[in-house]
């Protein structure tokens, strides 16, 4: 995937207002005599208002154009997809199970064609039935220019997709994609360009949402979409900085085995400060009772002062989303050329100094692989160039030696000059650590835009630089693919695959691993892929983040999988 | 004469009685104010704090930029282990939280940037203001237009809007801290620009001027001969006023984020990083508040000082006020 | 008297110039923001964007015309209004068109009108405070001038105009909310939602901005109560009598209270452009907010929209302000 975090890193980036934090313990205090447990010792029961607290506006709220893992959460309310997550805690919550369809899907012709059937009675919240007709205009509506912010699969998959530009007036070509067959009115059929595997995975993102064709408005869609869900928006304020969600009362508990919708209304509120959010969560005063934040973490500062209070300490859910920062090289660029050059950095990093950069040892884990260290991705643990905690100058100077560089060498590491993951304090934490090394490392900030750009850039990206990469879906192929499949090079686009790997090898691999259905089998094969490319020190992975979050008192029935790393709202109850 | 005139302070003045008094009764009234003798005192410190950055922190064995990760507490967030942020004999201000970074080191290579850069967009303003101001009161009636409702623009725009669109357009190549420099003082230079121009005109039209113009001395030796000299006092008196403000918009600019560039510190990029520190860590953000706070306190007393010592006349009062002259234009 | 009557026909010259001026700087900004780095295209379409994909998207914002073209349009839309495509038909978007927004297709306008709420909330409180603070202790050191008192005001008022406005918002925080716990952590409630809650949540925002205001005010009104006290007629009223009192409440005030009146005006006028520092410090979603936000994603049409509008309050805000002061000071000519 993408780094999720991109499009909103502006609003994180503003908020120089984390200011805040600071009263959390002090709020605390007293007024929390009495708190229970958070998450659920009394059993959870329907009712109530559930509050989200957010930072990032849930602009675009239309399926088509949102780019979710699995489907989102605040999104996942309104919108069912053919497939969706396991809405269970942990590891579990890592499979995909069936949604809008009976099962995850039946494929033939060696996977290149999935065949879905709908339950029966599924209805959108007018009453109207849901028909396959309905998921084909979705996903249809996906391909329109502006509609566009999805994932890339349908566009790469499907026969035709890669030409065709949607159902509107404004695009040209055909108004059908002809890969979609709709042969009755439960039954659609996607025909695809190649074996794929993953197709359950991709059917959980929001562009497999019914839509119907009568009432779409285009770019307007946003504010009223027709929810599928046990939801329905009731108003959406300011694209997205408010939502409004009350029962959808033709939404069916019996055709919907994983959402639970305790509460009776849902009010997302966004544009609210980080700190701000915390703050009134750690409070839970009033409505912040009832409160929870879909996208905003403890900061290091909140978790110091959270520090040794236990009340508070109860309430804070701890999560694994599959992420990875890592030093991406460009071999094109002198000295990284050299397979050494890259061991040596590789084995010169000091990973704790990083790690304390972005906010210590609870907020990130140490990486030494590329997949995330969870199962369902595959994960193989593999420690190539081992660097220890601190770094291992003596074994990196020994490979700077057999490459040429017996007196060191000078380098540039570029990073973007906003505080976050790929910012200065990081950078300074690479530049002390390769020091020790003799390798003098100079810095190049660059602005947040102009960063991401030149990251992405084919042709002109860094020899060095800061980035990160997360999970579409929890398995290896998006994971891996963009990174190493020397295919998904891209010429003059944003490229992910900065090493410009493009070995016949892995290709035939991933080829290979991505047809598989049995994704037990596949994760194997992945696990093992990328040992395997971790050996040419392509990158250096410096970290897996992890999630802490805080929920209000009254909250219940926190459940948080490894798909998406933070509490699943449909879960949640507030009585 | 509108508004904006009369709020710019000395922009409505009377007109200094010939040419400014003379340096050595300045100074000796600047002695005789014990709240001047004390901020300039302060400043004094601050300066050589600043100036002997090197010396100070290789005193102290510390430099600003080398992390100490023993020093954090990893597991709570990065927070400095031990009490007062991690005080101690080496760091005698405690360290940064996440890095472990040497503070008081910062700080005193921070009061270097944010002085230098200060300082300089004074000068900056002040050239432009002049030269505008100048052009506006000597030259014809459609240029006096012309720049005039240019500085109004200038004057009334929001500068950190202005500021923040102009330190995007610039490549990141381009040394920050000029860049801040040229930033500001291209975009604050309407106050002095109308001081100036007041000041002029009056000027233009009193005895000594008028009898070196007919005299026959050439405009750019008038100009040079008796207007500069005269129009000293108030340039600095406005000068004064302008320091402290732009040591203020620096750390506005560091403190959303487009100021200078760390790992390079200054008093408001250390702001904008310690915010959110200060339950956990309060020092961490009273050290850099409370300096910066004392030094603009420091340069707006001296300054207050300076415009009174400058003009006695006009002792204890703010210039702001006086609206009897009706000025040109 | 007759000075009054040239108020008209200034004004409107002045206006007619702000107008000019304000084209030229939409052109400026304009040219200035094309330059910036980041190619709006891809930014709006994400990250994953095919090339194909993003030239299409290009299209859909009119990127591909050329510069001179799209700004020509621009102009159109400002003054005639100008039609979007909104996939299934077509959005109509009326003059004074500021165009669409690239972030997520909001109209500009529809984007300023939404963040004017908060930031008039805040504007407003503010002037009420920096009024009340600012008035009264410029009035008490004019009058008590040389005491105890006035130099503790006098330390007071410098240490205002000497301290960042997020410094001492961020002060006030930690001592209001997290120390005494007297206030919440204030988050934004718009007034017709809540109006109780709107007021206690803007009450540290009003105090921050308008604390930091008040010490330039407060030095506008001592030094102009001082000047008015140092005029002969007021000499006059001494010298027959009138109460001291009397004086400075009848005469002194009624002389002093045109250039407090008139700096007003301007302030709330710049502030219409959202008091940026203490929008972003306490996550009031104002224009200044919105400002900043389109800087950072480089949405060109807000940010020229934004910077009009500001402009444009800016300049009626002065030229009210020079209107209030000539019928407030007979003494002022306007020109």
């Amino acid at each position: 995937m993408r780094d999720r975090r991109l499009l909103f890193q502006r609003a994180a980036v503003t908020t120089v207002a984390l200011v805040l934090l600071g009263g959390l313990a002090a709020c605390s205090g007293p007024q929390d005599g009495d708190a229970k447990p958070a998450a659920g010792d009394a059993k959870p029961a329907k009712g109530g208002k559930l509050t989200v607290l957010n930072s990032d506006t849930q602009s675009d709220f239309d399926p088509a154009r949102l780019y979710t893992s699995g489907g989102g959460n605040v999104p996942s309310l309104v919108f069912r997809t053919l497939t969706t997550r396991n809405r269970e805690a942990g590891e579990a919550g890592t499979e995909v199970v069936p949604d809008l369809a009976t099962d995850l899907g039946t494929p033939s012709e060696n996977a290149t064609v999935w065949t879905y059937t709908l339950k029966k009675g599924l209805k959108f919240e007018d009453g109207s039935p849901i028909t396959s007709a309905d998921v084909k205009y979705g996903v249809e509506r996906s391909f329109a220019a502006e509609l566009s912010g999805g994932a890339p699969y349908l566009r790469d998959w499907l026969i035709g997709g890669d030409s065709y530009q949607g159902p509107y007036k404004s695009g040209k070509g055909k108004k059908t994609l002809d890969s979609i067959e709709t042969p009755d009115q439960r039954t659609i059929v996607f025909r695809l360009k190649k074996s794929v595997g993953d197709f359950p995975y991709l059917a959980t993102q929001t562009q497999f949402t019914p839509v119907p064709r009568a009432q779409d408005t285009g770019t307007k869609y946003e504010e009223h979409p027709v929810s599928s869900g046990p939801y329905k928006v009731v108003r959406n304020t300011n694209d997205g900085e408010r939502l409004q969600l009350e029962r959808n009362p033709h939404w069916s508990e019996k055709l919907d085995d994983q959402r639970k919708a305790y509460p009776d209304t849902v009010d997302v509120r966004s544009g609210l400060d980080s700190a701000v959010i915390n703050q009134r969560l750690s409070t839970s005063s009033g409505d912040d009772a009832n409160a929870v934040t879909t996208d905003t973490n403890l900061g290091p500062a909140e978790l110091a002062q959270i520090g040794q209070d236990k009340s508070l300490k109860a309430r804070v859910g701890v999560g694994h989303f599959g992420y990875t920062n890592y030093l991406a090289f460009n071999p094109d660029v002198k000295p990284f050329d050299k397979p050494g050059v890259r061991q040596a950095i590789s084995y010169a990093i000091g990973r704790s100094s990083v790690i304390n950069a972005v906010g210590g040892s609870s907020l990130a884990e140490p990486a030494t692989t590329f997949l995330p260290d969870q199962k369902a991705f595959g994960y193989t643990p593999y420690d190539h160039f081992p660097a220890g905690k601190n770094g291992n100058p003596e074994k990196a100077r020994e490979a700077l030696k057999k490459a040429g560089y017996k007196n060191g060498l000078t380098i540039t590491l570029t990073h973007s000059t906003e505080e976050g993951e790929m910012g200065p304090k990081v950078a300074s934490a690479i530049q002390q650590s390769l020091a020790k090394a003799g390798i003098t490392v100079k810095l190049k900030g660059l602005e947040g835009n102009a960063y991401n750009e030149k990251r992405w850039d084919a042709d002109g990206s860094p020899g060095l630089f800061i980035t990160r990469w997360g999970a579409d879906w929890p398995a290896g192929y998006p994971f891996l693919a963009p990174i190493f499949d020397g295919r998904q090079i891209v010429k003059d686009g944003a490229n992910f695959n900065n090493a410009k790997l493009d070995d016949p090898a892995v290709n035939k691999e991933f080829d290979e691993i991505s047809g598989l259905t049995d994704l037990d089998a596949a994760a194997k094969r992945w696990g093992a892929l990328d040992s395997r490319i971790g050996e040419q020190a392509l990158t250096v992975p410096l970290y897996h983040p992890v999630y802490q979050r805080l929920v209000g008192k009254n909250i219940r029935n926190v459940v948080i999988s490894d798909w998406t790393g933070v509490l699943d709202i449909s879960q949640v109850a507030v009585k | 004469m509108t508004v904006q005139d009369v709020l710019t302070p000395g922009a409505g003045a009377p007109p200094a009685p010939g040419p400014a008094a003379g340096a050595r009764g300045v100074w000796r009234r600047l002695r005789g104010r014990p709240s001047a003798v004390v901020s300039g005192a302060v400043l004094a410190v601050l300066l050589l704090a600043a100036l002997a950055a090197p010396l100070l922190t290789a005193l102290s064995g510390q430099d600003p930029y080398t992390y100490h990760d023993e020093l954090v507490d990893s597991a709570s967030g990065g927070a400095p282990q031990g009490s007062f942020g991690g005080m101690s004999g080496e760091h005698w201000l405690g360290v940064e939280p996440g890095t472990g970074r040497d503070l008081f080191a910062r700080l005193v290579h921070g009061a270097r940037v944010s002085l230098l850069v200060a300082a300089g967009a004074t000068v900056l303003q002040v050239a432009i203001g002049v030269a505008v101001g100048l052009a506006a009161a000597l030259g014809s009636r459609w240029a006096d237009q012309v720049l005039s409702r240019v500085t109004d623009v200038m004057v009334a725009l929001p500068m950190l809007v202005l500021a923040i669109a102009l330190t995007t357009v610039v490549s990141d190549d381009f040394p920050r801290p000029l860049l801040l420099v040229l930033v500001m003082g291209s975009l604050n230079w309407g106050g002095t620009s109308r001081v100036v121009r007041a000041q002029a005109l009056t000027l233009r039209g009193l005895d000594f001027v008028a009898a070196a113009r007919l005299g026959g001395s050439r405009p750019v030796r008038v100009v040079r001969r008796e207007l500069l000299p005269s129009l000293a006092a108030p340039v600095i008196t406005y000068a004064a006023v302008l320091l402290p403000s732009n040591i203020v918009l620096e750390a506005s600019l560091s403190f959303l984020g487009i100021g200078v560039r760390p790992p390079t510190p200054s008093w408001g990029q250390m702001l904008s990083t310690a915010t959110t520190w200060f339950r956990a860590d309060p020092l961490y953000v009273l050290l850099p508040s409370a300096l910066l706070f004392v030094t603009v306190l420091a340069f707006t007393v001296l300054g207050d000082a300076v415009r009174t010592a400058l003009d006695p006349r006009e002792a204890g009062r703010l210039r702001v006020g006086t609206r009897k002259e009706k000025t040109r234009g | 008297m007759a000075d009054r009557f040239r108020g008209v026909p200034f004004v409107a010259k002045r206006l007619l110039g702000a107008a000019l001026v304000l084209l030229v700087l939409a052109t400026v900004l304009y040219a200035l923001f094309y330059l910036v780095p980041g190619d709006p295209a891809q930014l709006a379409c994400g990250e994953r964007c095919s090339p194909a994909q993003v030239a299409q998207v290009r299209g859909q914002l009119g990127l591909d015309e050329s510069a001179h073209a799209q700004y020509l349009h621009f102009l159109q839309g400002l003054f005639a209004g100008r039609d979007y495509s909104s996939g299934t038909s077509v959005q109509h978007c009326a003059a004074p068109c500021l165009g669409l927004s690239r972030q997520n297709d909001q109209q500009v306008t529809t984007l300023i009108l939404a963040g004017l709420p908060a930031t008039a909330s805040l504007a407003f409180g503010a002037m009420v405070v920096w009024l009340t603070l600012g008035v009264g202790t410029g009035l008490l050191s004019a009058l008590r001038r040389g005491g105890a008192t006035e130099r503790v005001l006098t330390v007071l008022t410098l240490a205002g105009t000497g301290t960042p406005v997020f410094i001492l918002g961020l002060l006030l925080m930690m001592a209001v909310c997290a120390y005494l716990q007297w206030l919440p952590f204030p988050s934004y409630v718009p007034l017709t939602q809540d109006a109780e809650q709107w007021a206690w949540n803007m009450l540290l925002p009003w105090l921050t901005l308008g604390l930091f205001e008040s010490a330039k005010y407060a030095r506008l009104t001592r030094s102009s109560t001082l000047e008015v006290l140092a005029e002969d007629h007021i000499r006059t009223f001494r010298a027959y009598g009138v109460s001291e009192r009397a004086v400075v409440t009848r005469h002194a005030l009624r002389g002093a209270l045109p250039p407090v009146i008139a700096l007003s005006a301007i302030d709330l006028g710049s502030m219409m452009g959202g008091a940026m520092l203490t929008e972003q410090l306490f996550g009031i979603p104002g224009l200044g907010r919105l400002l900043i936000d389109s800087v950072r994603s480089v949405d060109l049409p807000v940010v020229v929209g934004v910077v009009l509008v500001i402009g444009t309050a800016v300049v009626v805000a002065n030229a009210v302000a020079d209107v209030l002061y000539a019928l407030a000071d007979r003494r002022v000519v306007l020109s």
